[in-house]
């Protein structure tokens, strides 16, 4: 077979969304923009497969606790760990140290009984903020998202729009969305779509 | 729709989860020979019952754990849900385990470790 590799194209550096540009909707009614989203490229996603002795080391390296309850998450700083499973949990952390936090983390957990994958560019994140960010995600998940029902502290893996999302809320009004790397421009224009009512500004 | 209860993430719409079919079919060891016609009790046989029935139920989009759902196939009542690898204690979903004809079936006796093996003789 012929040697393709001189005409494959080179995505290094790309993320799900870098080629779409920056781009706003006022709001209808004319008040505040009610949904201001944009990718967190290249954010580092590190997927941990094991029990609760692990939380003593992810703790050190991270500087987050273990989750308390199922669909919670711990912050510290830009990192968090996320609850997904009964063991497995997702480590989110600044662009390009995953590899070192991958790293640590192999040296350091002492049970071998774990497994650390790099996630990064399987799952893209993005952020979200503004006044209607609740409203709009309503319009494509059954969860209640009532701030009283899904309050800052909280994630659930669901589904948005058919797609297969992890939502942590971050505050009242801001959310960080996870979802496949392959879904991540339908969600972007889902979000878009849904929030036309509201007023969007996308930022690349 | 169907809420189910997830037993790690809690109640959740029914298109987040995926049925598994019918729960506690338990596979003939190597060990014990059992003969192909009653192999196919453990490979091709299910349940299809109009009342209750155990079934093994996966939340797919959201934690990916599987787990054992007691439904009544009527009225789409869930009785009860447990863990993997445990059995109902509630009274209805219990005596749907115990009176269904795979408990006498040579399949599922050949899922456990034959008695004489048990003991350990070398």
């Amino acid at each position: 077979m012929a040697n393709l590799s001189s005409s494959r194209p080179d995505f290094s550096g790309q993320t799900a969304l870098s080629g779409l540009a920056s781009n706003t909707s006022a709001n209808p009614d004319g008040g505040a923009i009610g949904l201001v989203f944009g990718e967190m490229a290249h954010l580092g996603k590190l997927n941990l497969r094991g029990q609760n002795d692990l939380a003593k080391t992810v703790k050190v390296i991270t500087g987050c606790t273990f989750p308390p309850k199922a669909n919670r998450f711990q912050s510290a700083g830009d990192r968090h760990v996320v609850w997904l499973g009964p063991d497995e949990y997702l480590l989110l952390c600044e662009a390009g140290k995953e590899q070192e936090l991958q790293d640590s983390l192999n040296r350091m957990i002492p049970s071998p009984h774990f497994a650390i994958t790099d996630v990064s560019d399987s799952l893209c994140a993005l952020s979200l903020r503004g006044p209607a960010v609740r409203a709009v995600l309503a319009k494509g998940c059954g969860l209640d998202l009532h701030p009283k029902k899904f309050a800052a502290g909280q994630s659930a893996q669901s589904l948005l729009a058919l797609s297969a999302v992890t939502l942590m809320a971050v505050a009242d009004d801001a959310f960080i969305l996870i979802c496949r790397t392959s879904f991540a421009p339908y969600v972007q224009r889902w979000l878009a779509d849904a929030a036309l009512e509201y007023g969007y500004q996308y930022i690349a | 729709m169907l809420i189910i209860t997830c037993p790690f993430c809690g109640p959740r719409d029914e298109v987040e989860f995926a049925c598994g079919g019918e729960a506690h079919v338990a596979r003939p060891l190597a060990d014990n020979k059992i003969s192909d016609a009653d192999f196919a009790d453990y490979l091709f046989m299910r349940d299809n019952p109009k009342g209750l029935f155990l079934e093994r139920w996966r939340h797919s989009a959201g934690c990916r754990r599987w787990f054992n759902v007691a439904r009544d196939t009527v009225s789409n009542e869930i009785v009860e849900i447990y863990l993997m690898g445990s059995l109902p204690v509630k009274t209805a979903a219990k005596t749907t385990y115990k009176t269904s004809w795979r408990r006498d079936t040579a399949a599922e006796k050949a899922a456990t470790p034959s008695r004489s093996k048990a003991g350990g003789s070398k």
